[in-house]
């Protein structure tokens, strides 16, 4: 109850705070749906038939649908590394300290705040790839049945990956490192665009560090393969080894967070 | 009741001594400082900047631990017991900053609210009360960031009450506010220790504030405790000077030496202003009946006296000033 009711106030407090005006459809849609355009039209110019040597990898036929799930996980991922920037405004602003003023449980804060915010920055691109599928007459190929599981995975390796960042970014004070390192590089490591399969081994080894790796191809697998549980419990496996380390450092950095604040007083320096 | 033992907080701080070298350097920002807060008592904690007020609160509140020495607060341990501890305080800074600019005041209570554990009845009753208290109840639906400061403070106040803490440290709670609303909040203060029973620490720049709501006051340097005792008797304790002004009618200088000679340990100064004389009397006790009384005696029509008083302010100056020399 109590976890529903901090996740109802960070729901709200987010509303409140980036929905002021309506530039933030911008973000929410437009730049999303961009990316998807222009990674889409990239791709045209070159050989797409069964020749290609991109067709080791993929079904080159499904190159939409590729990008289209692609992008839907990486808006998932991305927006919550938006997020956890606000935590720079809620230390500037001093609110973050009077949130450790409260006797409230600091994980379920950290985790709560990531799942208020998925919420209201994936509804949009969700709503466009169904729109997309539809129009391109995609629709067809997507295995509907495996849509509610593939999002609800989607979404629970997303929040914790959220909670994991809203954790880091209480050591920092500055969060453009992080935009650095997630934006271009998690967008094309990740798979997002281009098959893991199709990278050189370091590039490979790269694509492991990101949450979003493990997540796209069992979600790629649920809805555009059409494949079961048990096909791809092997993944499951790994995809919840993986969740469950983001976890339990999420807690210990949480900790360490937190008595360090206690210790040098930083939470107020911005 | 708060109790704070032999406190003491010791940063460590970078100093950047080149671009590729930096020293760690320990400062002491307070120093084994004892305090207690009874409840329904306001407590003054004063000093200059730097003193070790805020490090202070932010001990006694659970956001720092100490470094030294233990803070018990009905009997639990700020540190060992942080999470209960922090159901029974809350603090209230000055200023604009720690609150959600573009929620409403209602809504920056309901989140504060819900962190405190509260919901459903009991928390939209608690919100309607404080908004009411403080004076907010139609701005309740008005987003923060168009409210003015004193606004702003008094949602502060509420913010800070909405857990209904045993305890309360205001950090300078009227800084920059207009004299009205400070008033308002000086009053919200006391009915808050006299009327509803809570503790309150209370760090201020405004010295009459402190003078006007403070039971008792910590007076701290350096992050030491150099006094504490009542305002009045820190007052008296530290400054020693009455200051007295009378204007008269002309005064001879026969007239002059006799008052001079009555007020025995008394410096005057005499001055003449076209057919009235002045004098300026700073003595060690009120002389005010004393040098009625010689006026009598001399037949020298009072046309105007002004007693200055010490004030606590005036004891903080005089210590400011013993440090300094």
């Amino acid at each position: 109850m109590k976890l529903l009711s901090i996740l109802v106030a960070e729901t709200i407090k987010s509303h409140q705070h980036n929905f002021h005006n309506k530039l933030i459809y911008f973000s929410l849609l437009i730049w999303p749906a961009l990316l998807f355009v222009t990674s889409y039209y990239s791709f045209k110019p070159f050989n797409l038939s069964d020749s290609s040597p991109l067709s080791a990898y993929m079904d080159v036929d499904q190159i939409t649908m590729f990008l289209l799930t692609g992008y839907l996980g990486y808006i998932f991922f991305w927006s919550l590394v938006q997020s956890a920037w606000g935590m720079s405004y809620e230390r500037q602003a001093g609110t973050l300290e009077l949130i450790f003023l409260t006797p409230v449980s600091r994980i379920v804060v950290m985790f709560s705040r990531a799942a208020g915010n998925l919420l209201e920055a994936v509804w949009l691109f969700t709503g466009f790839t169904l729109f997309v599928l539809v129009v391109t007459g995609n629709a067809g190929d997507i295995h509907w049945w495996n849509v509610p599981l593939g999002l609800g995975l989607l979404s629970v390796s997303a929040i914790v990956w959220g909670g994991f960042l809203n954790i880091v970014f209480l050591f920092s004070r500055d969060a453009g490192i992080l935009f650095t390192i997630f934006e271009e590089p998690m967008q094309f490591f990740s798979g997002v665009r281009i098959p893991v399969l199709a990278f050189p081994l370091w590039g490979k080894m790269i694509a492991l560090i990101f949450p979003l790796t493990y997540v796209l191809e069992i979600f790629r697998d649920l809805v555009l393969n059409g494949k079961g549980l048990v096909e791809l419990a092997e993944q499951f496996i790994v995809l919840f080894g993986v969740l469950a380390f983001l976890a339990i450092v999420s807690a210990f950095l949480l900790k360490k967070a937190e008595t360090h604040a206690k210790e040098t007083g930083n939470m107020v320096l911005f | 009741m708060i109790e704070a033992k032999n406190l003491g907080k010791v940063y460590t701080v970078k100093k950047k001594i080149n671009f590729f070298r930096s020293e760690k350097e320990k400062v002491n920002a307070v120093k084994g400082l004892n305090l207690t807060i009874g409840e329904g008592e306001i407590v003054g904690l004063l000093g200059l900047n730097g003193a070790g007020k805020t490090t202070t609160i932010k001990m006694l509140s659970t956001l720092l631990n100490p470094s030294a020495g233990k803070i018990t607060i009905d009997g639990l341990d700020a540190v060992k017991d942080a999470i209960k501890v922090k159901s029974m305080v809350n603090m209230i800074a000055g200023g604009e900053r720690m609150l959600y600019w573009r929620l409403t005041g209602a809504q920056n209570l309901r989140y504060f609210g819900k962190l405190y554990g509260l919901s459903g009845g009991v928390l939209e009753d608690q919100i309607q009360n404080l908004l009411e208290e403080v004076g907010l109840t139609e701005a309740s639906n008005t987003p923060v960031e168009l409210y003015s400061k004193g606004m702003k403070q008094r949602l502060h106040i509420a913010r800070g009450l909405i857990n209904n803490p045993k305890y309360l440290f205001l950090d300078e709670p009227t800084l920059g506010l207009d004299a009205p609303v400070a008033k308002q909040l000086r009053e919200m203060v006391k009915s808050l220790a006299k009327n509803q029973g809570k503790g309150i620490l209370l760090t201020s720049h405004y010295l009459k504030e402190v003078e006007e709501l403070c039971d008792r006051v910590y007076i701290i340097e350096k992050g030491s405790l150099i006094l504490h005792d009542t305002p009045e008797n820190i007052t008296a304790s530290v400054v020693k000077n009455y200051h007295v002004k009378i204007e008269s009618s002309a005064l001879s200088t026969s007239q002059q030496n006799r008052i001079k000679q009555s007020l025995t340990g008394c410096s005057i100064e005499f001055s003449e202003q076209g057919d009235s004389s002045e004098m300026q009397i700073i003595a060690p006790f009120d002389p005010t009946a004393l040098i009625i009384s010689v006026c009598i005696k001399e037949s020298v029509a009072i046309q105007k006296l002004e007693l200055k008083r010490p004030r606590l302010e005036d004891a903080i100056l005089t210590l400011a000033k013993e440090k300094l020399a």
